[in-house]
C-alpha cells in the first residue's frame, strides 16, 4: 500500500525527518507514537505533499507508483487522505457545498451515530467545536472514498464518548472496507478504540521502535515516558 | 432573453419590451409615471425618459424582476426608476442591469430611487453583469420609514473597464437595513461609494463589502455609517486579492453624532492563505478549484451561492 523509505525532511531549513522507514500494507491499522515535537505531523504531511515538507532524500511509494514529487491533489486522487489535528477555518465555504465539490460516494450522515449533522451548512470550522471539527474531518475522509488515511491526533480535543462514537464510524466506513490507516497520536486514547497492528515510536525525527504488540509499548510510555524508549527495552523490536 | 418570460420588466437598449405588473402592483414607464401621478416627481431629479416605475401597493407572492440590458453597438442608457413599496407590504425584487453581447462599448448611467414605507419590507437582490467595453455608472437610494426593513445585494459578476456605483440608504425609527455588496473585478477599474445614515431612533444597519480583484484590477471602496441619531451600525469590508498586480482601497469611515449610537467596523484585505488552499488541495481539488470554492464562499453572503453551486472562475456568480 504505502512504502517510505529512509525519508528525510526539512521545513524552513531545519532537518525533521532523519531517515523514516515505514511499511504498512491494505487494511493494516498503523499507530506513529511520539511526544510533542517529534516529527509524526511533519511525516503526515510529507505524505500528504505539502510543498512546505522538503523531502532532501528517500521515496514515498504508494501502490507501487513513487509519489515523493507528486503535487497534493494527486496524491489525493491516488487515494490518501489526511484529518487535520488543525484544521483551516475557511469563512464563506459551507461543509456541505464542500462535500458537494469532492464526493466520490454519498451516505447518509443522519444514518451515523452521531449528532452533528447540523454542521453541514455552516461554515467550515468556523467556530467548531472540538467534537465537530472531528467529524467534519472524518465526513471528508469517509467521502473521498480513499485506501489509504492518517489521522493526525484525531483523539485531541474529543471527549470520551464522542471519541467511541467517531472511532466505530471509521471502523464502519473505513476499517471494514480495507483502508489502510496511521494513527498519529502522543496520547494514545484512541488506539483502546481502534487496536493497531503495530505501533511505531518516533523521537526526534527517526522511527526507534516497532513492535506488533501496542499495548507492551503503550503501557512503557505511560509508566515511564517517552524518555524510556531511547533507551529501548525492546531490542528486537528495534529498526 | 432566455427568461424574458419571467420579467415584469424589460428594456432593451432604449425600448420598454414588457411590461407586466399584476395584482396589487402598478408598473409604468417612468415617463408615464412621471406625466399621470405628480407626486412622483418630488421623486425624480430631472424628467425621466427611461427606466421604470413600479408601485406595490399589496402583499405578492412573487419576486418583481426587471431587467435593462443593451444589445445593440454604442447605446446610451440613462433609466430614472422608482419602486415605492406601500406600508405593511413586503415584497422581494430582483434586479438586473446588463450587456448582452462583447464590443458593444455601450453606457449605463443608472438612478434608483427606493421608498419603502411604515413597516414595509423590501428584499432586493440586484446584478450586474458587462462587457470591457461599456461604461457604467449606478445611483442607488433607499428611504426607510419608521419601522421599515431593507435587505439589499449588489453584485457585479462581470466588470466594465470603468464602473462607478453610489448606494445611499436613509433609516428612520426602528428601521434597519443589511446592505451587502460584492464586486469581482477582473481588468477592471471600480470605485464604490456606499452611505447609511441612521436617522431616526432605534434605526440599525449593517453594511458588508466584498471585493475581489484579479488580473491588473483596482478597486476603491469609501463605506460610510453616519449615526444622527439613537442606532446601531456596522462596517464589514473584506477584500481577496488574487494577482500580484491589482489593488484594492477599502475606506471605512464612521461618523457619530449621537451618543447613545453605536458604530463599528471591521475590514481586511489579503490573499487566499495557503493553509486553506493547501487544506482544499489535499481533499482532491486543483489549485483553481480550491480558489474558485474560495472566492464563491467570500462573495457568497450575496451571491447564488444559496443555490448550492460552485461556479466556474469565468464567471464565478
Amino acid at each position: 500500500m504505502i512504502k517510505i523509505e529512509n525519508l528525510s525532511v526539512k521545513i524552513h531549513e531545519q532537518n525533521i525527518l532523519k531517515g523514516v522507514n515505514l511499511e504498512i500494507r491494505e487494511g493494516e491499522i498503523h499507530a506513529l507514537l511520539g511526544p510533542n515535537a517529534s516529527g509524526k505531523s511533519t511525516l503526515a504531511y510529507a505524505i500528504m505533499g505539502f510543498p512546505e515538507y522538503e523531502v532532501t532524500s528517500g521515496k514515498i511509494w504508494f501502490e507501487g507508483k513513487d509519489i515523493t514529487n507528486l503535487p497534493i491533489e494527486e496524491r489525493a486522487k491516488l487515494g490518501i487522505a489526511l484529518a487535520f489535528q488543525n484544521p483551516p477555518s475557511i469563512k464563506g465555504v459551507t461543509l456541505s457545498a464542500l462535500l458537494k465539490t469532492i464526493s466520490k460516494q454519498t451516505f447518509n450522515v443522519k444514518d451515523l451515530p452521531v449528532s452533528f449533522s447540523e454542521i453541514l451548512e455552516r461554515e467550515i470550522n468556523v467556530g467548531y467545536s472540538g467534537g465537530e471539527r472531528k467529524f467534519s474531518e472524518l465526513l471528508q475522509i469517509i467521502n473521498l472514498k480513499p485506501s489509504f488515511v492518517i489521522f493526525d491526533e484525531f483523539d485531541a480535543g474529543l471527549d470520551i464518548i464522542n471519541l467511541e462514537k467517531l472511532t466505530s464510524v471509521i471502523q464502519d466506513k473505513l476499517i471494514c472496507n480495507d483502508v489502510s490507516i496511521l494513527l498519529v497520536t502522543h496520547r494514545g486514547n484512541i488506539l483502546n478504540f481502534l487496536e493497531p497492528d503495530i505501533a511505531h515510536v518516533m523521537l526526534d525525527g527517526k522511527i526507534v521502535c516497532v513492535s506488533n504488540d501496542w499495548r507492551k509499548i503503550w503501557k512503557t510510555i505511560v509508566r515511564y515516558g517517552y524518555e524510556k524508549c531511547k533507551k529501548c527495552e525492546f531490542p528486537s523490536s528495534k529498526q | 432573453m432566455k427568461s424574458a418570460k419571467n420579467v415584469n420588466f424589460l428594456q432593451v437598449n432604449n425600448e420598454i419590451r414588457r411590461l407586466l405588473a399584476g395584482e396589487g402592483v402598478i408598473m409604468l414607464p417612468s415617463s408615464q409615471a412621471y406625466r399621470k401621478l405628480k407626486w412622483t416627481r418630488d421623486h425624480f431629479e430631472t424628467k425621466p425618459e427611461e427606466g421604470y416605475f413600479i408601485w406595490v401597493k399589496k402583499q405578492i407572492s412573487h419576486p418583481l424582476t426587471t431587467c435593462i440590458a443593451i444589445s445593440s453597438p454604442k447605446i446610451s442608457q440613462n433609466p430614472r426608476n422608482l419602486i415605492v413599496i406601500e406600508k405593511d407590504v413586503k415584497t422581494e425584487v430582483h434586479s438586473i442591469c446588463n450587456t448582452l453581447k462583447k464590443n458593444l462599448y455601450g453606457s449605463h448611467i443608472g438612478h434608483t430611487k427606493v421608498i419603502l414605507k411604515e413597516q414595509s419590507t423590501l428584499q432586493m437582490r440586484h446584478f450586474h453583469k458587462w462587457e470591457k467595453g461599456d461604461t457604467v455608472s449606478s445611483s442607488l437610494q433607499f428611504h426607510l420609514e419608521e419601522g421599515a426593513k431593507l435587505s439589499h445585494v449588489y453584485k457585479c459578476s462581470a466588470v466594465p473597464e470603468k464602473l462607478k456605483t453610489e448606494l445611499n440608504s436613509f433609516l428612520d425609527s426602528s428601521s434597519s437595513a443589511n446592505i451587502e455588496t460584492a464586486v469581482l473585478a477582473k481588468k477592471g477599474n471600480i470605485n464604490m461609494y456606499d452611505s447609511t445614515f441612521l436617522n431616526g431612533e432605534g434605526s440599525s444597519a449593517t453594511m458588508r463589502v466584498r471585493m475581489v480583484a484579479d488580473q491588473d484590477s483596482k478597486i476603491t471602496s469609501h463605506s460610510k455609517m453616519t449615526a444622527n441619531n439613537a442606532g446601531i451600525g456596522h462596517l464589514d469590508c473584506m477584500g481577496l486579492l488574487l494577482s500580484e498586480n491589482s489593488s484594492i482601497s477599502s475606506v471605512p469611515e464612521l461618523i457619530n453624532r449621537n451618543k447613545n449610537a453605536t458604530l463599528t467596523h471591521e475590514a481586511s484585505i489579503g490573499r487566499i492563505s495557503q493553509d486553506v488552499l493547501n487544506y482544499l488541495r489535499s481533499r482532491g481539488l486543483t489549485e483553481d478549484e480550491a480558489i474558485d470554492l474560495i472566492v464563491t464562499g467570500f462573495l457568497r453572503e450575496a451571491a447564488f451561492y444559496y443555490k448550492g453551486h460552485v461556479l466556474p472562475s469565468k464567471i464565478y456568480m
